[in-house]
């Protein structure tokens, strides 16, 4: 399992087929692509396996936990890369308390890298189904658009779940919302009269032990996501600040702008060791959800506000489209938004304390 | 009698011995906080806010000496300096037990305990280390640092305070400002110009011992926005200090500072972040009435934790390097955690004014020996500056930051 691994060299592997395979110039270019996620990069990714992460080894994955997905997290936040696997990783958590249900010809789907999952966060409305069929909307499901499964809320027989739904089933449409990030993709779900196969209601022991383990998962993604978005940005612009000259210096050299990314920097030292910390806690330890949750509200929103800030050291050709930073704030600005708003998770973070 | 006499606790019902269970971490840990529980009154902080200055020494001696008598007054020493010899994971424990059980903060003799010994232990000859080091684990020796000056604050090379060799002598004249408890020391680490022709200011600086009670010098506390006097500027008139009292070679000053501050940058700054955590988790306990029923300052609060946390984690990622290698700790983490930790402490001593209503406006004196958390929230608000403009000003930790770590071009 995942001290097998060395996940320092795994860690620059991700940085570096990234740093290859989307460079600035692609990402830059991708922007007005209309798609939801680049089917290319995806293909590369599950060539090398990345989808396969954390699936069961039992089911060709590569078993890895949360700190191996923080890393991987961080270099596609780095790269601001259109690959969807934040849900796809998340599904083999909600398959992982599926117990002997079901879930095994999914999650080897999964592992071979043919599968895309969108999964519906732990605080949104469930659909209700009676065990064979289910009616609903599901609103705002992040890369639903580009989803094969959609991993949604349900509640049967008064008794919460989730229900697993093949994307081409009949009855099922799909409502594509543009986004700001467009990285990213978000869609409407409509589920109308939609069979419920084999094993698809996965009745977790424990909901809202799941859940828990969900959120926590999920944020340290992206906290780590955000992570790697900040420090990429702020290299970008820093490396920028090299090179543009004005009065006949270069502007890196005045200690206005320079001490600016100087705060973001140490800044970004420390958010490291809060994103490291929180991925490397194990699930049952008792402060592992504390310091996803706190982690995830502080990096977005660094992130976010240095991405904000590396617009304007830009300057002019910040306000372009032809520039980066503008990819770091958008992606930054949905991180900030997905999973409960900072507000929810910072009322969550002062229960957690006053607890404790 | 004296007013120390009043602090003793109710009579310990065993003796302690930590260092005995060097070997077994939580029967350390454990000693320390039985110790601690036995030895410390539970209304400490009480009684020294009543005695202050009055009797400032008296209570910090008394402090040292129950710390001596488990072996702990100088606990992260060798065992050759007449330290317990702990191995640095158990000095740790040493720090974090007492942030733990709010011991009091020994701020009389920081330097006495940390500077001074990461100066001789390097530095000092052998009858320096002879003469100077016991006056600490025996005594009551206090040492005060003469760095700063007027001229000289962020820009500590520029300093201009000469000495001149006369005979089997050096004559010191000039002036020492931010010389943190000088006016209770008994010797000075001191810098001082000896070539003015250097090819860089940073020649020709050396570094002396000054005894305290040398004719010449005059001490003048200096009062600060917190009220209290906690430093003073040093005055040197024709200061004769024997030769034998200069640390290394003549000339040589300003790389063995290095040494000097060089202990800021471990146990001292991990003390200091562990109390704050401490005293942030009881704030928003002790509030759980007050202001954390306003939905505001809760979040404002819970936003806090993860900074707080991130500095922390900045700190024991440091120390597991030191660990590793004492001599090789990254130079960068620690002016990474100086940029993070000021400003923290500052905004959260502010939002602590600001939760706290009239009733932090409220003016108390001060408490020696609790530091940065004295849990007055004014007095903490404005002592946060410590952390800002001493030991080199965030200003030049970002000047360091983008120049030397980013690569960015001077200015």
């Amino acid at each position: 399992m995942s001290d097998e691994f060395d996940l320092d060299a795994l860690a620059e592997s991700f940085l570096e087929f990234l740093e290859g395979e989307w460079p600035k110039e692609k990402a830059i270019a991708y922007e007005r692509s209309g798609q939801a996620y680049d089917a290319g990069l995806w293909a590369a990714t599950a060539g090398l396996g990345w989808p396969a992460l954390t699936a069961p080894e039992a089911n060709g994955g590569l078993g890895l936990g949360t700190a191996a997905a923080a890393y991987l997290h961080a270099a596609l936040g780095a790269a601001a890369a259109p690959a969807p696997l934040l849900g796809t990783l998340l599904a083999t958590t909600i398959f992982g308390a599926a117990g002997a249900e079901g879930g095994h010809e999914l999650l080897a789907a999964i592992a071979e890298g043919s599968l895309r999952v969108a999964v519906a966060e732990p605080g949104s409305a469930a659909v209700e189904t009676d065990g064979k069929t289910v009616s609903g909307t599901v609103r705002n499901l992040l890369d639903a658009p580009g989803a094969g499964l959609f991993l949604l809320r349900a509640s049967h027989a008064g008794r919460p779940g989730w229900l697993a739904i093949d994307t081409d089933a009949a009855g099922v449409s799909v409502a594509r919302r543009a986004l700001a990030d467009t990285t990213r993709s978000l869609g409407d779900v409509t589920l109308d009269n939609v069979a419920i196969g084999e094993g698809r209601l996965i009745r977790p022991a424990d909901p809202a032990a799941l859940d828990d383990l969900l959120t926590r998962r999920a944020c340290v993604a992206l906290a780590a996501d955000s992570l790697g978005g900040g420090e990429a940005v702020l290299r970008i612009t820093i490396d920028y600040m090299k090179v543009r000259e004005q009065f006949g210096r270069l502007i890196g050299s005045f200690q206005a702008l320079k001490h600016r990314v100087a705060d973001h920097h140490a800044a970004l030292v420390g958010a490291r060791e809060l994103v490291l910390n929180a991925a490397a806690l194990p699930d049952d330890a008792p402060d592992a959800l504390l310091a996803a949750l706190s982690t995830e509200a502080h990096v977005t929103a660094l992130t976010a506000d240095i991405a904000r800030d590396c617009i304007q050291l830009h300057g002019g050709v910040g306000f372009t489209a032809e520039f980066s930073p503008h990819l770091y704030l958008k992606r930054a600005k949905l991180n900030e938004a997905l999973y409960g708003t900072r507000i929810a998770i910072l009322d969550r973070v002062a229960d957690m304390l006053e607890a404790a | 009698m004296t007013q120390t006499d009043t602090l003793a606790p109710a009579i310990a019902e065993r003796s302690f011995d930590p260092i005995s269970k060097v070997g077994d971490e939580q029967a350390f840990r454990q000693e320390i906080r039985d110790w601690l529980a036995a030895v410390l009154p539970a209304d400490w902080r009480q009684q020294w806010q009543k005695v202050r200055e009055a009797d400032l020494k008296g209570v910090m001696n008394w402090w040292l000496n129950e710390r001596r008598k488990v072996g702990l007054a100088t606990p992260h020493w060798p065992k050759e300096w007449g330290g317990p010899g702990l191995p640095f994971s158990y000095q740790i424990i040493v720090y974090e037990e007492f942030a733990r059980g709010d011991a009091p903060e020994l701020e009389t003799f920081t330097i006495s305990l940390f500077h001074t010994p990461a100066t001789l232990f390097e530095h000092g000859t052998q009858d320096q280390k002879d003469r100077y080091l016991g006056g600490i684990t025996h005594g009551t020796d206090v040492w005060c640092q003469g760095f700063s000056e007027p001229g000289a604050g962020s820009d500590l090379a520029s300093l201009r305070t000469s000495a001149v060799r006369d005979g089997d002598d050096y004559v010191v004249n000039g002036q020492k400002i931010w010389s943190s408890a000088s006016m209770h020391a008994d010797y000075c680490l001191l810098l001082a110009r000896t070539d003015p022709n250097g090819k860089r200011k940073h020649d020709g600086i050396s570094y002396f011992i000054m005894d305290m009670k040398s004719p010449g010098v005059t001490v003048r506390p200096i009062r600060q926005i917190t009220g209290e006097s906690e430093f003073a500027e040093v005055f040197m008139d024709d200061v004769r200090i024997p030769a034998k009292n200069l640390i290394g070679a003549e000339g040589n000053g300003w790389n063995i500072a290095q040494s000097t501050l060089s202990t800021e940058r471990g146990l001292l700054i991990f003390s200091a972040t562990e109390r704050i955590a401490r005293a942030f988790e009881l704030d928003g306990i002790e509030a759980k009435n007050t202001w954390m029923r306003d939905v505001g300052l809760r979040r404002e609060y819970a936003g806090f934790y993860a900074e707080m946390q991130a500095v922390r984690l900045m700190v024991k990622r440091l120390l597991a390097e030191l660990e590793a290698n004492p001599d090789k700790a990254s130079a960068k983490l620690p002016t990474f955690i100086k940029l993070n930790w000021g400003p923290l402490l500052q905004r959260y001593g502010e939002f602590l004014v600001r939760a706290e209503g009239i009733e932090a406006q409220k003016w108390e004196p001060a408490i020696p020996g609790t530091g940065h958390s004295s849990r007055m929230r004014f007095n903490d608000f404005l002592k946060s500056y410590g952390w800002t403009i001493a030991g080199g000003s965030n200003e030049i930790m970002r000047n360091i930051v983008s120049e030397r770590i980013l690569n960015l071009p001077r200015g």
